[in-house]
């Protein structure tokens, strides 16, 4: 036998163990470390709102919808407005992670999961309403086809039935997605934790250890995934507007609906991304790896989707005119300068010509401003769905049922819940996961360290997965 | 089993590596990176992954599944709306493509957790927290007789350190 030579008999047992831990994980896990007094306390801000929310709901299941503002014939409120709202935030996450994936843009590396997470929150957020919004909530089962003793089955040419199946394969998928990128980075938590965060990483992170079988594997599930969720993220909200579009109320029953609200959840997706994102990257010091140059990316997307939307207000308007169906003519006509006249211009001021700006490369680089922007293109894009539900509904064929809808005081603690629901998951998420993907960061640096010269965002760094 | 880890730093070297083991017959071979590495997918082994036969699987048994239940149960017990067919194609497509991607993302997952060898229950005693910082390992089990030629190959190709585990 030959004996082992000198120098690696001495290290017998084990690997030398790590001496110094990479910057990337040092920097991005750091993150996850204590709980700051203004973590605690937009927690506790968050939580707050949503107990105030779940008050009213209890409240609201014991009294009736009837405390809820609606009239005749105004029967979809400020519920399924945010509704439309949250699914339509949930679309920048898919996006992000499946479309920018297929298209090789490594720029999504650094936000991918911040965005990931907030589609699952965002979907959840969505789901939560349309509990609130039946009322009769123990009957909300009936949506589903279940056997039962009428023998009756649901209505599978509804949209309202496309609608359980887009969001619930929505919600699936979003999570599946959300954790499957997670395992590696938790493998490299648990590698680091201690006490109940090494227990708790030990489980999720599922016996990790990054060998190429697992990776080979993981590749293959991340790009089989982004596949498929492609074509899911334009269904789901094509399904949404469908829920509008397949009646025949004036100013829904329009074939543009589904791209138009395609391209308006994107919109609003990413602007919320940037509200999210730009205070998590300042607090936690995250400058090295979410750079300007990805924000300046995601306002680039903002301009696109905003003139996307901008032109489907125009086309809807043109259609209704050019249709000559005079309740059509009506209704656009009155929602610029009917009732809801400050709603439309709220909705065009905010998503149209407000976004205009972003044509301008300072105010793309100028981080306070896209801040204040986003957050005045949430507004916008809440509008946008009361403009077109409230707006919709109040002013159909006949002036004689013609009415009015003001959302009632529950409705807005509700609404405003919804806020406080959504928050408290990203702040609990910050604080238990690593909201920037190591492994993907890690992968660009230690490429760029492979090809020294070589564009780090060049495509041959993916030029092909298996 | 005398158990050699080489440490390197860069996927590409631990690639060759593998390859040259593998030609000179050394076939019980691991790797552990940190970060995914399309240089390192065959580096153990040249089949693509099956997690693909996974996806197809779902894909279609969701599609079969979202007609199959659509048509089944409008004809159960038919209700006539709108005076639309029964067994209406268009709307029912909207189901089966839902659950073509359910189906389909779920086996999906399912198929890495097969082909992953996931959940594990216990880490390998040659796998270390560096593998997870920024070093790649390259794990070749082999007779004792080998350890000295595949101690210096490893060096050969730059490996940082080589270390011995379960001699």
């Amino acid at each position: 036998m030959t004996p082992p030579p000198a120098d690696t008999a001495a290290a017998m047992i084990r690997p030398a163990p790590l001496r110094k831990d990479s910057k990337v994980n040092r920097d991005l896990l750091r993150v996850m470390e204590g709980f700051s007094f203004g973590w605690f306390t937009l927690l506790n801000v968050s939580v707050a709102f949503m107990l105030a929310a779940g008050g009213v709901w209890i409240y609201q299941v014991y009294k009736g919808l009837g405390i809820a503002g609606y009239a005749h014939p105004v029967f979809w409120g400020a519920y399924i407005v945010t509704f439309v709202f949250w699914v339509g935030i949930a679309h920048a996450g898919t996006l992000i992670s499946a479309i920018l994936y297929l298209f090789r843009a490594k720029w999504r590396n650094a936000i991918n999961r911040g965005a990931e997470a907030m589609t699952v929150f965002a979907v959840l957020t969505a789901a939560q309403f349309l509990g609130i919004h039946v009322g009769r909530i123990w009957k909300s089962y009936f949506i589903l086809p279940y056997p039962n003793q009428r023998a009756l089955w649901v209505n599978f040419k509804s949209p309202l039935l496309w609608d359980t199946f887009a969001i619930s394969t929505y919600a699936t998928i979003s999570i599946l997605f959300l954790y499957v990128g997670l395992v590696p980075d938790l493998a490299i938590a648990r590698d680091r934790a201690t006490g109940w965060r090494k227990a708790l990483y030990s489980v999720l992170s599922l016996g990790w250890q990054g060998t190429s079988k697992q990776w080979k594997a993981h590749n293959r599930t991340v790009l089989h995934l982004s596949g498929l969720a492609t074509p899911l993220v334009l269904s789901v909200h094509s399904v949404v507007s469908w829920d509008f579009a397949m009646s025949i109320v004036p100013g829904w029953h329009a074939t543009i609906f589904a791209p138009y609200f395609v391209a308006g959840a994107i919109f609003s997706g990413f602007a919320m991304v940037l509200t999210m994102m730009i205070p998590v990257r300042r607090i936690f010091g995250l400058e090295a790896y979410i750079t300007d140059y990805h924000f300046e990316n995601m306002s680039r997307f903002l301009l696109l989707t905003s003139i996307i939307v901008g032109y489907a207000y125009a086309a809807e308007y043109f259609m209704a005119w050019y249709s000559g169906v005079e309740a059509e003519q009506t209704a656009f006509w009155l929602r610029a300068f009917g009732p809801y006249w400050i709603s439309t211009w709220v909705m065009i001021l905010c998503n149209a010509v407000a976004p205009q700006i972003l044509w301008f490369k300072k105010v793309r680089t100028h981080v306070p401003t896209l801040f204040v922007l986003s957050v005045i293109i949430n507004i916008g894009m809440w509008f946008e769905r009361y403009v077109i539900i409230i707006g919709g509904l109040s002013r159909e064929y006949d002036p004689a049922v013609w009415g009015i809808y003001t959302p009632s005081w529950a409705e807005l603690i509700i609404v405003a819940g919804s806020f406080g629901f959504f928050c408290h998951f990203f702040l609990l998420f910050l604080k238990l996961f690593p909201v920037v993907a190591i492994a993907e960061v890690k992968e660009i640096e230690i490429h760029a360290k492979e090809h020294p010269g070589e564009h780090w965002d060049h495509a041959h760094t993916y030029g092909e997965i298996h | 089993m005398p158990t050699l880890v080489g440490i390197f730093e860069q996927p590409l070297l631990v690639a060759q590596l593998a390859e040259k083991l593998r030609g000179r017959g050394f076939s019980d071979l691991e790797v552990y990176s940190p970060v995914p590495s399309h240089e390192l997918d065959y580096a153990v082994d040249d089949r693509p992954s099956r997690v693909r036969l996974f996806t197809l699987i779902g894909g279609v048994l969701g599609c079969i599944t979202g007609y199959a239940l659509t048509l089944w149960m409008a004809n159960d017990w038919q209700i006539m709306l709108g005076g639309k067919p029964f067994s209406s194609i268009p709307p029912y497509t909207i189901i089966a493509f839902e659950l073509t991607i359910l189906f389909g993302g779920v086996l999906t997952v399912i198929g890495l957790f097969a082909v992953g060898k996931l959940p594990r229950f216990k880490l390998d005693a040659a796998y270390s927290a560096r593998f997870s910082a920024e070093d790649f390992g390259l794990v070749v089990r082999c007779a004792e007789r080998d350890v000295a030629e595949i101690d210096t190959l490893m060096r050969e190709h730059h490996a940082t350190e080589v270390n011995l585990v379960e001699p």
